[in-house]
């Protein structure tokens, strides 16, 4: 009777809960810490005053960016085979904006005023676009998810009428998937401009950022997708894929690598015009100084061109064990790409003196602390996976619970002019 | 595929572009309609101060930021208006000191999400401590790292502060950026008792009055005959990183050696 008492204790999965748990307890005392103590226990500087926190919250909304991608291909280009892995998009895309809004909270020295950006508005500002958008993002992602947890087993079981309730959500797919479209574009490229019109940190923060961050977005967001899907169907049986759904999905993402390539070596020789008598100092700091080994290592050969390759012969892609290893090569790239773009560009300390281009190099390690509250943050979201994929059945290709409703052509009364 | 689903197909993409068009237009609507509302629009005032900081004169003593933290009550651990040394002119030590540039086209007041940067119509970038959530995006965006965040709270009694006064400002917060204002609080108060700010030392910014060389100069440069007005009209007068196009209300008479006469005298 005792022993099998314990037996939970033989299940990895108990342990892998405990470990989160951990993880989040360890992130939870940090975040108190910072919030009680104030900013100074982190390493952050005036001269380097965004660190760590903001290279978390801007790979996890890159990385969301396959609910809107996805959700365009299933309800706009109509490929609706593809609904299931829409599903699981849309709720790593709700981890990945709830994870960002933790951050920030962090990171913000006046957590008490959060909401000051809704109440004053500076419609100059890209922070204060990308800040309105996640917020209401936030609020299409949790009706896109509503269906989802309103449908699971743990729902239905029991509050049947409540879960019928939300799963009726679903109906409103269509129209989620336009507004979603039209947010994500707008601030995911906004965080791209909020680096890019800084004029006067040049090199890292050029106006093409814009461009860049929307693009890899775009690719990375569904290679997340495709990432975790594989992992999960390999660890556990709640998982259970069709891959030829996620092979329409990883050619996909190598089309897209293809267009992020050229956009990235457009960018490069497009420096020289782009930030005037600046270019060449600019290209150096990319391609020769001490930080370029990022650039080419990390943003160019991992990020883009080995999973490109991969992700474009077919016999390749279509390995399962190949196809992890390229997108988990596109999100490590992004993430890369996302943290240089933040950290590097403020290690560029530049002369104050009128048209000097002479740079020095400053220099930021996260503090203890914001590393527990950075890894408590990162383990809220393995852990909202994990629950997901055990009783949401986020990862489930061979449920058609919900296609009735998809199916239906949907009339928008108000919209249907002819 | 069905002509059913061609046409709901048509149907779609229609009320796509109709909903897209809709958006374009609110916002086209909401852009135009709305104004940066706190802020003046800039040159409706008579004035326009500016400083001129001689670095022939300055001696690096650093007067300017004990008499910052004193009338601003700024943290012992940080200041409003820097010293930096730069490189040495023949054997002469040169300094840039460094306020908040207040410019004309400041990077800091167009970014903030929440617009708690602004113009007053004087030109001076104002900071609203009330408003202001911490984000240190103004950080990021001002060219000459005028701005410092409080990382934490500033309790106890200013060390800067003499027995027999007090500051002329309310100390910030933890959690917002703070910066150099001009000490717009005495241009004010002066201008109201029918006081010059650049002239009689009680309207006139705290670290202008207490630099022992003199290297500080302020004024209107709206006012033809104020000396900043003529310092800022000789050719030798520059503006800090000025390739950028921010505008700074302060303008740099550069160190010279001894066969040359100071830039000042040459006006």
């Amino acid at each position: 009777m005792f022993r099998k008492r314990l037996s939970f204790l033989r299940d990895p999965f108990t342990w892998w809960i405990g470990f989160l748990i951990l993880l989040l307890v360890i992130g939870l005392a940090c975040a108190a810490v910072v919030f009680v103590q104030g900013l100074h226990v982190t390493n952050l500087t005036d001269l380097v005053p965004w660190g760590m926190w903001i290279g978390i919250d801007l790979s996890s909304i890159a990385l969301a960016a396959g609910a809107f991608t996805i959700s365009a291909l299933v309800y706009l280009l109509r490929i609706k085979k593809l609904m299931p892995v829409a599903k699981t998009a849309v709720y790593l895309g709700l981890l990945g904006y709830t994870m960002a809004v933790l951050t920030l909270l962090l990171d913000i020295g006046r957590p008490d005023r959060f909401w000051h950006s809704m109440a004053y508005w500076n419609i100059h500002s890209p922070l204060w676009e990308v800040t309105m958008c996640v917020t209401l993002y936030l609020s299409v992602l949790a009706l896109e998810v509503t269906p989802i947890v309103g449908g699971s087993d743990v729902v239905q079981s029991r509050w049947p009428r409540l879960g019928g309730h939300m799963v009726s959500v679903h109906k409103l797919a269509p129209i989620l998937a336009v507004v979603g479209l039209c947010l994500s574009m707008l601030h995911q490229t906004s965080l791209g401009v909020t680096y890019g019109v800084l004029r006067g940190r040049y090199a890292w923060h050029r106006p093409t950022v814009a461009v860049l961050f929307i693009v890899s977005a775009v690719a990375a967001g569904p290679a997340m997708v495709v990432f975790a899907s594989q992992v999960a169907s390999r660890i556990t049986s709640k998982a259970k894929i069709k891959p030829e759904l996620l092979n329409i999905v990883a050619k996909y993402i190598g089309w897209v690598l293809v267009g992020y390539f050229f956009l990235r070596v457009w960018d490069l020789l497009y420096l020289s015009y782009s930030v005037g008598e600046v270019g060449g100092e600019t290209w150096q700091y990319l391609t020769q100084g001490p930080l370029a080994i990022n650039f080419w290592v990390g943003e160019m050969l991992i990020g883009i061109i080995i999973p490109m390759i991969i992700l474009l012969i077919p016999k390749w892609r279509t390995n399962p064990r190949l196809q992890i290893l390229a997108t988990a090569m596109v999100v490590a790239g992004l993430i890369l790409y996302r943290w240089d773009t933040n950290m590097l560009g403020q290690m560029v300390v530049y002369s104050y003196l009128p048209y000097d281009p002479a740079a020095l190099f400053t220099s930021y390690l996260p503090s203890l602390i914001e590393i527990g509250a950075g890894l408590g943050v990162v383990a809220y979201g393995l852990l909202a996976f994990t629950i997901g994929v055990r009783y949401f059945r986020i990862i489930d290709h061979y449920e058609e619970a919900h296609e009735e409703h998809v199916l239906k052509p949907v009339s928008i009364p108000a919209m249907s002019g002819d | 595929m069905g002509n059913k689903t061609i046409a709901t197909n048509t149907m779609k993409r229609r009320d796509f572009l109709k909903l897209t068009i809709a958006g374009l237009a609110t916002t086209t609507v909401a852009a135009t309609t709305m104004r940066n509302k706190a802020s003046g629009p800039v040159g409706d005032s008579p004035h326009k101060w500016v400083m001129v900081i001689d670095q022939s004169k300055c001696n690096g003593c650093g007067h300017c930021i004990d008499a910052c933290r004193a009338e601003n009550d700024v943290a012992p651990d940080k200041a409003w208006t820097r010293v930096i040394a730069q490189e040495p002119l023949d054997g002469q030590d040169v300094y840039l000191p460094m306020p908040c540039m207040q410019c004309a086209d400041a990077p800091c007041v167009d970014i903030c999400p929440v617009g708690a940067s602004t113009y007053r119509p004087d030109g001076i970038v104002m900071m609203d401590y009330d408003k202001c959530i911490g984000c240190r995006y103004c950080q990021l965006a001002c060219p000459y790292d005028a701005r410092s965040f409080n990382w934490k709270a500033f309790t106890g009694e200013n060390p800067a502060v003499p027995d027999w006064g007090e500051p002329g400002v309310e100390r910030r917060p933890r959690g917002v950026v703070e910066k150099c204002s001009f000490c717009y609080h005495r241009i004010d108060r002066g201008l109201a008792q029918g006081l010059m700010p650049g002239v009689d030392a009680a309207a006139t910014p705290a670290c202008v009055v207490a630099c022992p060389p003199g290297a500080r100069i302020f004024g209107d440069l709206n006012d033809p005959n104020s000396e900043v007005s003529k310092l800022v009209a000789t050719d030798c007068a520059y503006q800090l990183r000025e390739e950028l196009g921010t505008e700074p209300s302060v303008y740099y008479l550069p160190a010279t050696t001894e066969e040359n006469l100071p830039c000042s005298e040459n006006a």
